[in-house]
């Protein structure tokens, strides 16, 4: 059974349609990558399937229960780290996680067990407060693990962070996953998502403009080609062939050549792919 | 209703409280003003007259300086240990009555009475405790007093201003731990988003909004009543007073949560606040002019808690003559807190971005 099911869902603010019935599954030990830019309906989609806002239409369980049901049993066996960080700042580290713990009925929680898992176990009895931005993202991240969830989800988390800490938090993101949680991750960064995602479904004005492994979207949208440059006289000139029969004789041509100076293949990035389907980039 | 999740959310608060300025603040107010309105209008710094007595027999005197209101008085065993009180100024006064002393009076003997005056005691403590004293000698001896005295009052005859004070300084201890502690406590949660965090725990809306109440249940409950003992206002029996007292926490509480719900800020929350203050601030100005209609006090809703722990703390009346006044109480109180409740829902939308 799917951890996530999600059938023709949807949410409008007022006259705005944010959400127009977006289907998709997520299995348990899957991350699905929500790919989108602002705007696209990622948020809105989490804020459903997490009990915040009650859809306007479709239908959508996560573990079985029915989000508009508003059952405490279900948020017990999630976690959400949300976009804006929302930590009690006069609180230590440590405190956050036990206090949180104690309201999933948590009992002796190992709350620095889970913040060395993202290396904040030596800032453990400092406020929140006095936490850098990368730190208090971490915290976040922590925060949404301390009940060892079966559903995660995750919005930005790795949003306006350095490439290290960045690194550290899918690192930990594809434990959970490998541990069997099944991963809804937003994101508009399409390097995290091609990362950490099992498949991608690329959201687009509160729908799903594609959802599939982001190998199979970049192979059926992208181009296969490789980029040659070569030398031409006192310059360089670049030449891009196709990979296919027809080119090949050409591509063994110059790969012997000994004006050739650099080879590349042109794969598709899925930022690519997401601009060929939408007409408009991720980072919008 | 999870009350343990209730009480976990109310263990934190407390336990945060004391690293908010605004909780201090609330905490610190009363007992400002309660030094303050003493200072300026008397009995906080007003000690008793303080007289020790010898007693050698089983004088009439020593009785009636014991029953005595507004006197505080100590009976000893040694005159020695008595006179060492006087002199250190732990009494203002000390008296030794000899065995026999009534009789001797009656009978017109003149017998000594040895009354000693401490040097650094204030001159009206001496003034009051040696003409009592010699007052309450005269009674025994039997005689009729050397004149009549006819007291005059000048001014409108009534309650000192320092008791009329009391609902005031009783009203600042619950609005500032019942209405700001739980309605800042929230906003701050709707602020830091932290609210947001807690709805997509296993725990809802209504048991975050008990959880505030509890707390400026609790808080302004104890805050009034140790803003009553300090201004020596329980006047009726302890748990006369503290069921008004609760009652009234309770009220002053779903005010709280109310404005707590209603604002999106603290900004807002402030705003409200200073908004509604002369309006829930209004019946206790009735106590300090007893000369307005005092029916115009009964269209305010606080004022349906100030005239309990008026009547019962500091009147000395029964619980039973306030009983309709707790009972339009406990109904507003339950009104307001469908109101908060019906609001929450909102509340949560508006955190969701709906």
């Amino acid at each position: 059974m799917a951890a996530i099911e999600v059938e023709d869902l949807r949410y409008s603010y007022g006259d705005v349609e944010a959400v127009k019935g977006i289907s998709f599954e997520v299995a348990p030990g899957e991350v699905l990558g929500f790919l989108g830019p602002n705007g696209a309906g990622k948020s809105t989609t989490i804020k459903m399937l997490t009990g915040q806002l009650r859809p306007k239409g479709g239908r959508a369980t996560v573990l079985g229960f029915d989000v508009t049901a508003d059952d405490p049993q279900m948020q017990a066996r999630i976690g959400v780290c949300f976009e804006e960080k929302n930590l009690y700042l006069n609180m230590t580290g440590k405190e956050n996680l036990e206090f949180f713990a104690s309201l999933y009925g948590i009992k002796d929680p190992d709350a620095l067990g889970v913040l060395r898992r993202v290396g904040l176990a030596d800032r453990a009895k400092d406020r929140v407060g006095q936490y850098s931005k990368g730190m208090r993202q971490r915290m976040m991240i922590s925060r949404a693990f301390i009940n060892t969830p079966d559903v995660l989800f995750l919005d930005e988390p790795t949003d306006g962070l350095d490439p290290v800490t960045s690194a550290a938090i899918r690192t930990t993101i594809r434990e959970e996953a490998d541990r069997g949680a099944a991963v809804l991750l937003t994101t508009h960064d399409m390097f995290e998502a091609d990362q950490l995602s099992d498949r991608v479904a690329f959201i687009n004005d509160g729908e799903i403009a594609a959802l599939d492994t982001a190998e199979n979207l970049k192979l059926r949208y992208g181009t296969r080609s490789v980029k040659l440059r070569l030398r031409d006289g006192d310059g360089v000139r670049e030449e891009v062939l196709p990979l296919d029969h027809a080119s090949s004789a050409r591509l063994a041509d110059l790969a012997g050549s000994p004006d050739l100076l650099t080879i590349h293949t042109e794969e598709a990035s899925l930022e690519t792919v997401f601009i060929q389907l939408t007409g408009r980039g991720l980072a919008g | 209703m999870n009350l343990r999740l209730v009480g976990r959310m109310l263990r934190k608060d407390l336990a945060l409280g004391p690293r908010s300025p605004i909780f201090l603040w609330a905490l610190v107010m009363p007992f400002a003003l309660t030094l303050i309105l003493q200072v300026a209008f008397g009995s906080l710094f007003d000690p008793e007259p303080r007289l020790g007595i010898v007693d050698r027999g089983d004088s009439q005197i020593t009785a009636e300086l014991t029953a005595m209101e507004g006197l505080s008085v100590m009976v000893l065993d040694d005159p020695e240990v008595l006179r060492s009180q006087v002199e250190a100024n732990d009494l203002d006064a000390g008296l030794v009555l000899q065995a026999g002393f009534d009789e001797a009076v009656r009978a017109g003997d003149q017998p000594d009475l040895e009354f000693w005056i401490g040097g650094e005691s204030l001159a009206a403590n001496r003034i009051i405790l040696s003409v009592t004293t010699i007052d309450l000698v005269r009674a025994l001896e039997g005689d009729d007093p050397p004149v009549a005295v006819e007291v005059v009052s000048f001014g409108e005859e009534g309650l000192p201003i320092a008791i009329r004070l009391i609902p005031v300084i009783v009203f600042f201890a619950l609005v500032m731990a019942g209405v700001f502690l739980p309605g800042s406590s929230l906003v701050e949660e709707k602020e830091h988003g932290t609210l947001s965090a807690l709805l997509v725990t296993p725990v809802r809306a209504n048991e975050v909004l008990v959880a505030k109440w509890l707390l400026g249940l609790l808080l302004a409950g104890v805050m009034a009543v140790v803003t009553l003992a300090l201004n020596r206002a329980v006047a009726g029996n302890w748990l006369a007073v503290l069921v008004v007292v609760l009652v009234a926490a309770a009220l002053a509480s779903v005010f709280g949560l109310l404005v707590g719900v209603a604002a999106k800020d603290s900004a807002v929350m402030f705003a409200i606040v200073k908004g509604m203050g002369w309006f829930l601030f209004a019946p206790a100005l009735f106590y300090i002019f007893p000369d307005w209609p005092q029916w115009i006090a009964m269209l305010f809703p606080l004022y349906w808690i100030v005239e309990p722990i008026w009547q019962v703390a500091v009147m000395g009346e029964a619980l039973s003559s306030v009983g309709l006044e707790l009972g339009v109480a406990v109904v507003i109180t339950a009104g307001l807190g469908v109101l908060a409740a019906r609001l929450a829902r909102r509340m949560q939308a508006q955190l969701a971005g709906a």
